[in-house]
């Protein structure tokens, strides 16, 4: 959804710069600050406090063309001015130049890594060769393309660089789709350190089974995204990031090139840089000019920037090709198009949530609680702060008191193992008390069946029920459970017209099916599966009502139960069965009973049971649709008299049948609509030019 | 929910122990430095300007008063303005010679005194184009095949112009102008002042086929202009050495952006585009689409006043413009140094009379661009005031005279009144957000997070703290809240209050001197709302407005796009529902309509232009204002003479990258007039330094709170309310207004007369009051100052 999103505001923005109307007015910043919501499943990104504000504008330097900054612990940045091919030194801290590196063997500067002990690496498309500088800024040695064999004619147009503590280069190269390129201090090449891999669209795979050779071969070939930055943080873990890569735009590498963010990160698919400070926080920017913060374990923190081009306002970017931190905790970014620097002050807030995310990290859980408590009270609705008051709650075994943090922040998890412990004392006191019902209960009983050996008992029960079940109405809707206990039976009766119901003196049965009984079975089944639907417990109701179709869900049980009864009807009438339009209306509802109950049961159920349990909820819904789905394939075989057989291929028609009623339908909205809009276009075009 | 309890006092303590402690570890390692300015701040003074006196022997007189002499050069078609209390002199143009006219000046040169004298500078960067708009008293900008064309007064060809007394008068002129590229004929009028000049273009004296080509009308481009590169005559060499930059001219540009901007003559290496702030806000009936979107930047804020202003030097020169008339059609455009590669910092007012918009056709939003029929039908006046000295001798030449000058004019015709006002606290502002909708299993739910009694219980709360200068509005009172109840609805909803509740809450509260209000937009509306097609107001290319607002509301939000309300009907539902309530309630607060302007066009063109617009919300809040206070949203200048309180008054600019300052122009002008609130300090507005802009503009506090956690309305469109209960904010709310109070209650009923920054991050603001001065120093660093024998703590303020 965020990508369409992106998609349509790219082409608007371009277009106009549009502005809307202003809820509330903002001090200082000039983006909102972005945080991660999880709504029913799905991300959102509600506003939050200010994380940084745009600080210095430094647009006297004449850069042309930045393309990658690096910023070292004594506050000079490196700045790699492609345009200018030169790598330019500038003091954060008394905002003057202090030096360049260019000339000789230089040439097209674009990448530029300086490792502790200040010796300087640069990835030099136009020389083809990565360049390494001393910590004087003399010139060293410059890697050229790798003579191996395994390197084989790849191309050696490196593009960034990143080294480590032992001296391997990790270098990004233009147009290499293997990974990037891990080369030995000494200049050897050791392979590739980690490789995009290549996803198949399903259309894609399509073609791959349908096209012939020739055609395959005119077809664009599938390669792996490219990587576009890179980056070595003090420990020596390798951070990488990818264009168009989606969820694995941002990757933090294990020794073995893999990713550790397992799942991915949030944020957008097209990040271009990627800078960790000495507490492990990630900062990476996207093309499109937003600043993304992650902890440590790709935790999206928050994010902020716009995609507007057009206006020149300090914090959006025509295009941000890098970011990095200094040590005070400034983001600085270079404007890729214009040519300034761009720092960001880190507000309180920030520096607030990031104080907490150490206490909890360091253990310090009681702290972390207080200063989380805090980030709460400047967003209450932060999914981030919930989480972090919800754990730290957690780990003081505060666990009744964690779980509405939990629910705010929808952590099933978490509230699922801290729900366990809350159930486990209710259960340890409960105990006693329940066993003594049980005890009590099967005295009674046993005492009961004493008493009463000539059965008295059970007969009245009998007996009321019987009268129960034949109350006009009631009677007919409770019909449905004898249904489900003798389905071919019961439907037997409905095909014969319940004639054993008026044979009721010679005792063979009570209540029936009717018109009315099924109609009110529908709306009884509707409601129970609302129920089911919004009503669960908070584990296992993932999708809250505010965020649901009602609208398509009403529709789409009505008209799924109509088209099913209207198909079965057609398709049996010109099959010899012997249902007729009233017989097969009453047919599904009948054979709801089962579901029904079980759905109800899952609904209570799911208030009492945690994910350990979840396996009893699903045996219980599973049971259910296929005791449903027994009774309905009774039904029809009962109804209309077929044999197993016959009732399959019945079956097979009537699915067949929906499907093609359904694309009909829809092939006539669509005709409809465009010859609405045709017709509309024309008097438009009428009254505009013509009138 | 989390500590509804009341906190103890040890607890708070802790707290904020605890929070001092942990922003001091990351700030520990931070070393200590100079205050570094930013764009929010606002810098030293300028450098001193250096000039000297010069002859005009190729100008005529054409007017003279005490302080000023008025010359006319008639081949550029230049006004200059000497002032006679410095000698400096202003040039409408930047008075420079087309290359061919200097080649023929020099070859016709015999003597060396000749040669001398034809040898002015060599423009580097300006074509033949430029040379003319650089020299112009007025420039038009026109469309032609979807592309914009300039042509000046002054253009070496393509124009004539002619400059002529107006009979029976002694100070007026007129300035005829023949554009006769386009065949369009303009006329300004041109009246001399003590100190001002000021330009009248009636549309009435628009003619030519030309005028359906013209889209805007540009008076005076470079007047002020600074920096630029030349090559100069070396006499010695007799020839033109290589180019070099011209004396740049220190000072700034001032423009409405926020509370006020400073744009300081310096040299970029960038090309930036220009700054364009359109006056009131750019009306979404005439941009070039129907439909926009929210983004996620923050909107740029709009001039809510038609002035500008250019200082040179420190306290030497300045000149502040402002539009009595046209200022709808108003922008204000500054073209910092290289914007479209000129060097010069070059500033002006824009009148626009045409807009370039899509029309579309059909469904799928095929279309065309085109211009509009007829053109906007307004008359220009614009007015420059030329400023003098340090303030010895009238107002300042500096963006405090500017601000002083504006005001002045303001109250002498009738939109400001300074009002007396008692000693004693400041007020706050303390709105209430009381529900919004969302969906439900059917249709939509209202979620109520403030009720009557609630509002009351907290203002109880307040009142017992001790802040009792208090007055509130309540957001979302009406039945279906403010997104999706009627504009005019007067309906309640039992769970938030009965009518009857509220009655007795406003007259309880008005007896304790709490002024309590009903709040509403008036302007947004959507299609679940009320009747949309009828309500709507239509873009130029009559579709429906729309906006799209998927970025800012909740996926799930009960609607996602949001159109624009009838300026007529706007009106008209400001009387119905204040009528209603005029009763017993002391005062009103609009939100959307006192800060949005809109059109409206059907098939045969305009129905309500902007002007029309502006007058009818104006005519409807100056009935409401007979019977009751208004608190108005950040309204535009229009409105000011009914306004009672100025609610989110904007605090800095929109910081655009060559910003380098941000003034409280607007403050110093509207001071004493009304009441100024500050944004909601909720929302990052609540630091010390937040604490001490407030102190440093002159501006009083504001809150919304709810009772019940915001997270509740998270799938309302309000969700963008991250952070309002109460409780939360209690003791923030008292901290903060205490701060604000301790300082500005003491300067309350004075005039604000001077403003100065010390040193970076030391500003002193100047009060006076029969004769009695007062001044406020503010210290934004963090470290102590000695300023004026008094020792100001780090981050903090002292009234002296």
């Amino acid at each position: 959804m965020r990508k369409i999103k992106t998609l349509i505001s790219l082409i608007l923005a371009v277009c106009v710069l549009a502005l809307g109307p202003v809820l509330s007015a903002k001090a200082s910043a000039t983006t909102y600050t972005y945080t991660l919501e999880i709504k029913s499943g799905s991300f959102e990104f509600p506003r939050t406090q200010d994380a940084y504000l745009p600080d210095k504008t430094v647009t006297s330097l004449g850069l042309s063309k930045p393309s990658d900054i690096f910023i070292t612990p004594d506050f000079i940045m490196y700045i790699c001015d492609s345009g200018n091919n030169r790598i330019l030194l500038y003091d954060i801290r008394t905002n003057t130049e202090v030096g360049e590196i260019k000339g000789a063997p230089m040439k097209t500067p674009t990448g530029v890594f300086v490792t502790e002990d200040g010796t300087v690496y640069v990835a030099d498309k136009g020389a083809k060769a990565v360049l390494k500088y001393g910590a004087d800024h003399e010139f060293i040695e410059k890697f050229e393309r790798p003579t191996e064999p395994s390197f084989s004619d790849t191309n050696f147009d490196p593009l960034k660089i990143a080294v480590d503590n032992a001296g391997n280069m990790y270098i990004i190269g233009e147009g290499v789709y293997n990974g990037i390129i891990q080369l030995a201090p000494t200049g050897e090449f050791l392979g590739y350190f980690a490789v995009n891999t290549t996803r198949i669209s399903f259309s894609q795979m399509l073609q791959k089974i349908l096209f012939t050779r020739d055609q395959l071969e005119n077809l664009s070939m599938t390669v792996p995204t490219t990587f576009s930055n890179i980056f070595v943080d003090k420990d020596g873990i390798v951070y990488s990031t990818s264009m168009s890569a989606d969820e694995n735009s941002l990757k933090k590498h294990n020794t073995s090139g893999g990713n550790m963010f397992k799942g991915g990160i949030v944020g957008w698919n097209d990040m271009t840089d990627v800078f960790v400070d000495k507490n492990g926080i990630i900062y990476a920017s996207s093309q499109r000019g937003y600043i993304e913060v992650y902890s440590k374990d790709g935790e999206f923190i928050f994010e902020f920037g716009s995609f507007l081009t057009g206006t020149d306002i300090a914090g959006l970017f025509t295009s941000l090709p890098t970011v990095a931190v200094d040590p005070d905790g400034y983001i600085w970014a270079a404007d890729g198009d214009k040519g300034y620097l761009q720092s960001f002050k880190p507000t309180d807030y920030a520096k607030m949530i990031f104080s907490a995310m150490d206490l909890y990290e360091s253990g310090r859980y009681e702290e972390s609680l207080s200063a989380w408590s805090d980030v709460l009270r400047l967003n209450q609705m932060s999914v981030l702060a919930h989480n972090g008051v919800g754990k730290a709650l957690f780990h003081a075994q505060r666990y009744k008191e964690s779980l509405e943090h939990f629910e705010v922040a929808e952590n099933r998890n978490y509230f699922s193992e801290a729900f366990w412990e809350v159930r486990n004392v209710t259960i340890q006191k409960a105990l006693p008390w329940v066993f003594l019902a049980i005890i009590l209960f099967i005295v009674i009983s046993i005492v009961v069946g004493r008493i009463d050996k000539k059965g008295v008992l059970k007969s009245k029960r009998k007996a009321f029920t019987d009268k129960i079940l034949d109350i006009p109405v009631l009677g007919d809707v409770l019909y449905m459970f004898r249904v489900a206990r003798h389905p071919n039976d019961r439907y037997y009766d409905i095909r014969v017209g319940n004639v054993r119901y008026f044979e009721k003196k010679a005792g063979l049965g009570h209540g029936k099916a009717t018109v009315v009984g099924a109609t009110i079975i529908y709306i009884l089944s509707f409601i129970v599966y609302m129920i089911y639907r919004t009503g669960k417990g908070f584990i296992y109701q993932t999708v809250s009502v505010e965020d649901m179709d009602i609208a398509g869900t009403v529709a789409g049980f009505f008209v799924l139960i109509g088209l099913f009864i209207i198909s079965n009807w057609l398709v049996t009438s010109i099959n010899d069965g012997d249902g007729n339009l009233k017989t097969v209306y009453m047919l599904p509802a009948y054979a709801f009973a089962p579901l029904m109950i079980g759905m109800l049961v899952i609904v209570v159920l799911s208030y009492a049971m945690t994910f350990n349990e979840s396996f009893i909820l699903t045996i219980i819904l599973i049971v259910s649709i296929i005791w449903s789905v027994v009774n309905l394939f009774c039904g029809l075989m009962n109804v209309h008299d077929y044999t197993f057989k016959e009732t399959v291929k019945s079956i097979v028609m009537t699915i067949f049948f929906m499907i093609v009623a359904m694309i009909i339908a829809l092939i006539l909205t669509i005709m409809f609509e465009q010859l609405f809009n045709f017709i509309t276009s024309v008097g438009r075009e009428l009254v505009l030019n013509v009138l | 929910m989390f500590s509804k309890t009341k906190t103890s006092g040890k607890r708070i303590m802790t707290r904020v122990f605890a929070m001092v402690l942990m922003v001091a570890m990351f700030v520990g390692t931070l070393h200590a430095g100079a205050y570094i300015d930013t764009n929010r701040d606002t810098r030293p003074d300028p450098e001193k300007v250096e000039y000297t006196l010069k002859e005009y022997n190729k100008y005529e007189l054409l007017y003279e008063t005490d302080t000023v002499k008025y010359l006319y050069r008639e081949d550029r078609d230049i006004i200059a303005i000497v002032d006679k209390r410095s000698g400096y002199t202003w040039k409408t143009g930047i008075d420079v010679p087309f290359s061919k006219e200097l080649k023929n000046n020099l070859n016709n040169a015999k003597t060396p005194e000749e040669i001398i004298e034809a040898s002015e500078p060599k423009e580097k960067s300006l074509n033949t184009t430029y040379i003319g708009i650089a020299n112009s008293l007025v420039t038009v900008e026109y469309s032609e095949l979807e592309t914009t064309k300039y042509l000046s007064s002054a253009a070496e060809t393509g124009s004539v112009s002619k400059l002529m007394k107006v009979e029976g008068s002694d100070n007026r002129w007129r300035l005829d102008v023949d554009f006769q590229t386009i065949d369009l004929q303009l006329s300004v009028y041109i009246t001399f002042g003590e100190d001002t000049i000021t330009y009248d273009v009636p549309f009435d004296a628009l003619g030519g086929e030309g005028v359906k080509k013209l889209t805007a009308v540009i008076l005076t481009p470079f007047l002020g202009a600074s920096g630029g590169e030349a090559e100069m005559y070396d006499p010695e060499l007799g020839d033109y050495g290589p180019a070099g930059p011209k004396y740049r001219v220190p000072g700034y540009v001032f423009v409405p952006d926020g509370s006020g901007a400073l744009i300081r003559f310096q040299d970029n290496n960038v090309a930036f585009n220009p700054y364009i702030g359109d006056v009131y806000g750019s009306d979404p009936s005439t941009k070039t689409y129907y439909y926009s979107e929210v983004s996620d930047a923050v909107p740029v804020k709009s001039p809510v006043m038609p002035v500008f202003g250019i200082a040179h030097g420190n306290k030497q020169a300045a000149f502040v413009a402002w539009a009595d008339k046209g200022a709808e059609y108003m922008d204000i455009i500054v073209n910092p140094d290289e914007t479209k590669k000129v060097k010069y910092t070059w500033s002006y007012p824009r009148f626009e009379y045409n807009t370039t918009y899509f029309q579309v056709y059909n469904n799928a939003g095929a279309g065309y661009f085109t211009l509009m029929e007829n053109p906007n039908e307004f008359d220009i006046s614009m007015t420059y005031r030329f400023l003098s000295g340090d303030g010895s001798t009238g107002f300042e030449a500096d963006y405090v005279g500017m601000a002083l000058a504006y005001r002045e004019h303001l109250i002498d015709t009738g939109v400001l009144t300074v009002k007396e006002a008692a000693k004693g606290d400041i007020p706050i502002r303390l709105d209430f957000l009381m529900s919004d909708v969302k969906k439900s299993v059917i249709g939509t739910t209202q979620v109520v997070v403030t009720t009557s009694d609630d509002v009351r219980n907290i203002l109880d709360d307040l009142m017992e703290q001790g802040i009792t200068n208090i007055n509130s509005g309540l957001i979302g009172w009406q039945k279906k809240s403010e997104t999706l109840a009627k504009p005019w609805a007067y309906k309640f909803l039992s769970r938030i209050g009965t009518k009857g509740s509220f009655i007795r809450l406003f007259e309880d509260f008005a007896k304790k001197g709490v002024d309590i209000s009903y709040s509403r937009d008036f302007v947004n509306i959507n299609k679940k709302m009320l009747s949309y097609y009828t309500n709507s107001a239509k873009h130029v290319n009559t579709w429906y407005l729309q906006v799209d607002n998927s970025v800012l509301f909740p996926e799930n939000a009960p609607i996602e796009y949001t159109g624009y309300a009838l300026p007529t009907k706007t009106a008209e539902w400001i009387e119905k529902l204040t009528s209603k309530v005029s009763g017993y309630s002391e005062s009103f607060t609009v939100t959307g309509a006192s800060k949005t302007l809109v059109s409206t066009f059907d098939r045969t063109g305009v129905i309500t232009n902007l002007t029309q617009a502006a007058d009818a919300i104006r005519g409807s809040l100056e009935k409401a204002s007979k019977d009751m206070k208004l608190n108005l949203e950040t309204p535009n200048m229009y409105l000011w003479e009914y306004t009672d309180r100025f609610l989110q008054a904007p605090v800095g600019t929109s910081q655009y990258v060559f910003e380098t300052d941000s003034v409280p122009f607007l403050e110093i002008v509207l001071n004493g007039t009304m009441e100024l609130y500050g944004p909601y300090s909720n929302f990052s507005f609540y630091t010390q330094s937040d604490i001490l802009r407030m102190i440093d503009y002159n501006i009083s506090p504001s809150f919304i709170f709810t009772k019940e956690p915001s997270y509740l309305l998270a799938d309302t469109v309000s969700s963008d309310m991250y952070s309002t209960e109460y409780s939360q904010y209690r003791d923030l709310a008292k901290t903060v207004y205490g701060k604000v109070n301790e300082v500005l209650s003491q300067v309350k009923g004075y005039e604000w007369t001077d403003r100065e920054v010390l040193e970076s991050g030391v500003i002193v603001n100047t009060y006076v009051k029969n004769g009695e001065t007062k001044t406020v120093i503010i210290n934004y660093t963090d470290s102590a100052v000695n300023c004026m024998n008094t020792t100001v703590p780090a981050l903090s303020a002292v009234v002296r």
